[in-house]
This record gives C-alpha cells, sequence and structure tokens, in this order.
C-alpha cells in the first residue's frame, strides 16, 4: 500500500496535461483548464504550506520507488507533450482555416499548452541526469519548448559552476525574475555553444557537424516550428513563441527560487549550502521532487524519489507560492531577505560571508551614486 | 545463442593500481559509486560528468561510458584509455589506475 502511495502521488502533472490536452479538443471555455488547474494548484501549495515532507523508506533503508514505473512514466510525458502541441496546433487551424473556434478558445488553449508544456522542466530534468535513453528524451521534451540547450547545460554547466558567476541559472541577489529568465536561458544556450565548439575543435570536426548537440537541440525544434506554421501561418508562429516564452519562463523561474541570492566561493565543492530546498508537500508531488536542491546538488544522479531533507536552508514555501512572490520582484526582495540574512549568518562560510559583503556595499555605492 | 544473455554477471572485480586493492562493483553501478561505497578515497566531485575530478586510467577490461568524454578529457587521453569514474559502469572485470592520495583542492 505505502509502495502505490509513494509511486502514485507522483502523478498530478501526467494527469493534469492530459485533462489540459482533453481540454483543448473539446474547446469552449474548457480551453481555459490549463490555466484554471495552474490556479487551482497555487492555492493548493499555499493551504499546504505547512506540510513538510521527508522521503520514504522501509525499515532496511529501501525507497519504495518503482524505477521502471517512474521512468516509464518519464518516457510517457514525450509523446503527451508532443500531443499537448497538436492539441494547440489543431485549434489553430479551426481558428484560421475553419472559422470555429473563438479569439477567447485560442488565447485560453495558447495559455493552457505554454504553462503545461513548460512543465516538460521537470521531466527533461531528471531525465538529463540519466545517461543514454533518458538523457535523448530530456533532449527531446525541451526541444518541445525550444530549450534543448538546457540538458547540456544543466549538467556541465549548473551542476559544476552553481552558485557562482560563471553559472547564468544562478540568480545574484538583487536580479528579478524577468531579467533571469533572459539572463538565464540566453546564457546557458550561450554555454552550450562554446561546449561543443570547444568539444569539436578537440576532435577536428566542422562546426556544421552532426556532432554538434548544440546546434542538432535545435534542430529538434524544427517540427514544432513547422507544425504550427502549418496549422497557424504567422499567426501559429506568434502562438508558439508565446508557448516558448512562457514554458522557458517557468524553467527559469525554477532555476530562480532554487539558488537565488546563495554564493559560493570558486573552486569550493558544492554543499548542501548552496541551494534552497523544498520540501512541501505539494510541491514535493507536483514537481516530482525537484525543490530536494540541496541533496540533489551534491548527489547528482540520485532518482528523484530518493532524494530527502538534508537540513539546507528553505523558504518555508512551496514553488507555486514563491512564484507569485517572485512575479512581483519588490515583494520577492521582501520575502527573501530575511532567509538571506539568515544564510549569511547560520550557513556562509568567512569567505563567502566577504562576497556577500561586497555586493552590500556596491549595492550601498550604486544607491548614493544614484 | 541465448547462453550469455541469460548468465550476464551481476558484478564485476576492479583491481586498482598503484596499491593493488580489489573491490566489486555491481552491474550498472558506476566506478566511483562502487568505489565509494566500498570506502575508498577516490578522487571527486560533482558526480555528474562535469568537472573531471574522477578521471582514472583503464588498463584492463572494458566499460560502458554512460556520457561523452570528450567534453571534459582531452581526446587524446581518452583515447589512451583515461574515462569518468562517474560516468562508467563496467561490462567486464577491470584494472584500472587512479591515485588514491590526492588532496582535494
Ligand atoms: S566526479 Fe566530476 S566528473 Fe566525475
Amino acid at each position: 500500500m505505502k509502495k502505490l502511495y509513494v509511486n502514485v502521488r507522483y502523478l498530478i502533472v501526467p494527469v493534469m496535461t492530459v485533462t489540459t490536452i482533453i481540454g483543448l479538443f473539446i474547446g469552449g471555455i474548457y480551453a481555459w483548464i490549463g490555466v484554471f488547474l495552474f490556479g487551482i494548484n497555487t492555492i493548493l501549495d499555499t493551504l499546504t504550506k505547512d506540510i513538510h515532507l521527508k522521503a520514504d523508506f522501509d525499515e532496511d533503508g529501501n525507497s519504495y520507488g518503482i524505477k521502471i514505473f517512474q521512468y516509464s512514466v518519464m518516457y510517457l510525458m514525450l509523446p503527451i507533450f508532443i500531443i499537448l502541441q497538436l492539441a494547440l496546433a489543431n485549434n489553430l487551424y479551426k481558428f484560421i482555416y475553419l472559422e470555429v473556434l473563438e479569439i477567447s478558445e485560442l488565447v485560453g488553449s495558447i495559455l493552457s499548452c505554454g504553462l503545461w508544456a513548460g512543465l516538460g522542466i521537470i521531466y527533461g530534468h531528471e531525465l538529463s541526469h540519466n545517461k543514454r535513453e533518458g538523457f535523448n528524451v530530456s533532449r527531446a521534451i525541451m526541444a518541445l519548448s525550444g530549450a534543448s540547450h538546457f540538458t547540456y547545460a544543466h549538467v556541465y554547466n549548473h551542476h559544476l559552476d552553481l552558485g557562482h558567476e560563471d553559472d547564468p541559472a544562478t540568480a545574484p541577489r538583487g536580479r528579478n525574475v524577468y531579467a533571469h529568465a533572459w539572463l538565464s536561458h540566453a546564457g546557458q544556450s550561450k554555454f552550450s555553444y562554446d561546449l561543443e565548439n570547444a568539444k569539436l575543435k578537440k576532435l577536428n570536426k566542422s562546426f556544421f557537424s552532426l556532432q554538434n548537440k548544440w546546434l542538432l537541440g535545435y534542430l529538434y525544434s524544427l517540427p514544432s516550428i513547422i507544425l504550427f506554421v502549418w496549422s497557424g501561418g504567422l499567426v501559429g508562429v506568434i502562438a508558439l513563441f508565446i508557448v516558448w516564452v512562457i514554458s522557458n519562463f517557468l524553467l527559469e523561474a525554477l532555476n530562480f527560487m532554487g539558488h537565488y541570492g546563495l554564493i559560493r566561493e570558486t573552486g569550493k565543492p558544492v554543499e548542501h549550502r548552496h541551494s534552497w530546498d523544498n520540501d512541501n508537500l505539494f510541491t514535493s508531488w507536483f514537481f516530482i521532487e525537484i525543490g530536494r536542491q540541496c541533496d540533489h546538488h551534491v548527489r547528482g544522479e540520485t532518482y528523484f524519489w530518493e532524494l530527502d531533507d538534508v537540513k539546507g536552508p528553505n523558504y518555508g514555501i512551496g514553488y507555486f507560492s514563491l512564484f507569485v512572490l517572485a512575479l512581483i520582484p519588490s515583494l520577492f526582495r521582501k520575502f527573501t531577505q530575511k532567509h538571506l540574512d539568515n544564510w549569511d549568518q547560520n550557513y556562509a562560510t568567512g569567505a563567502e560571508k566577504e562576497i556577500v559583503n561586497k555586493y552590500y556595499v556596491n549595492e550601498l555605492l550604486q544607491k548614493a551614486s544614484k | 545463442m541465448f547462453k550469455n544473455f541469460f548468465n550476464k554477471k551481476k558484478s564485476f572485480a576492479v583491481n586498482i593500481f598503484p596499491g593493488d586493492q580489489e573491490i566489486s562493483i555491481s552491474r550498472g553501478e558506476t566506478l566511483l559509486a562502487g568505489a565509494l561505497r566500498s570506502g575508498l578515497a577516490w578522487p571527486h566531485k560533482c558526480q555528474v560528468g562535469s568537472c573531471g575530478r574522477c578521471r582514472c586510467k583503464i588498463l584492463e577490461g572494458k566499460i560502458r561510458p554512460e556520457i561523452d568524454f570528450n567534453y571534459v578529457l582531452d581526446p587524446v587521453d581518452v583515447a589512451s584509455g583515461f574515462v569518468l569514474a562517474c560516468q562508467s559502469t563496467a561490462k567486464t572485470d577491470i584494472k584500472v589506475s587512479v591515485d588514491l592520495t590526492h588532496k582535494r583542492k
């Protein structure tokens, strides 16, 4: 029974994504179901903010997670996300060529698709750490959002340079989520480009080689572009652009919330204190434990269902609630300041404190010069 | 034809040089995970194949690379048998050379 509970609880996103797809096919008010579900999740996350969980192990210390089941679900999410795009393309076609769809239905479809496509990150992320076929499924899922570079950048850049200015996915103090979304996206793509360039040079291969994973990643997104051009022409391109903006914004918001303001000294190992943990009930189940960043960054290849509470820094509220705060930068800064102060006092090393102090001195100088 | 398929070895012997220590790693387990489980101070940092700290040289036997080592290691070194222990699983018993007396930088 416990085994069933531990494994089934991670099915919220698959079930809700399929519900969103059905809503898109039915149309009418149901085209908005993805947006509605996102709102419901924010409420559920906020209501359960005080329930924190640990990982579940039996008396022998074995996890209840069933690998074959969890992997089957994650792989199955690739065709599900493809069908989600097909459902939107279908609505676009109905709007543009058949003229049987209202504009409000199309807007609902685009927003619903963008929000749920963005959740591809949780599978893209988990599978990026599981090599071979899992890695390729991760690339394919991310390519549906035009972000296939993520898989390489996440492993070779973020995991290595976390908490450091060389990591575009770590948001320094004072940056807001809107700036971060763009800077992190572009920075990771640039990293992936440089990584491939360096590899190809070492191997004496041309940039336009089939071994160029940066280039190939963008080519994987070509079917989506063709689909949307075919089904909606210019409107289709705009719709796909909006879907990609929303989904990449969600991806980068997760990066933003996972490491905002945390600092690591150059060359020092990544430790639990370099990430914000998130162990809220709804967040843990919905985001398949992606919030257990502290443990994840130290044991990068541990399956999500085995990641545990390691007493790292923690905002104490779930990702949906934190995301709402992040959308209002002044509120987010106010909320996070006390947690950052706590980190500075109780987690940071002497050298990390020095970096923090320099940041605040610079900030004061900048304010004074205005 | 199916003999090998059904008689797959469940674990492999890993001889580590210098020092000639022997450990056993399970099928599918990485060299680094097996070494750490056996209490060896194998150099490592990221454990995801990005830092290169766990590099070692395969002297004998075959491994299965879980990622393309060319991102982190020099292709010349890869050609001469260097691998990343955190991204290598054994296909046969192996002999490997690694410096276990390293100091963490
Ligand atoms: S520990 Fe970093 S590459 Fe193996």
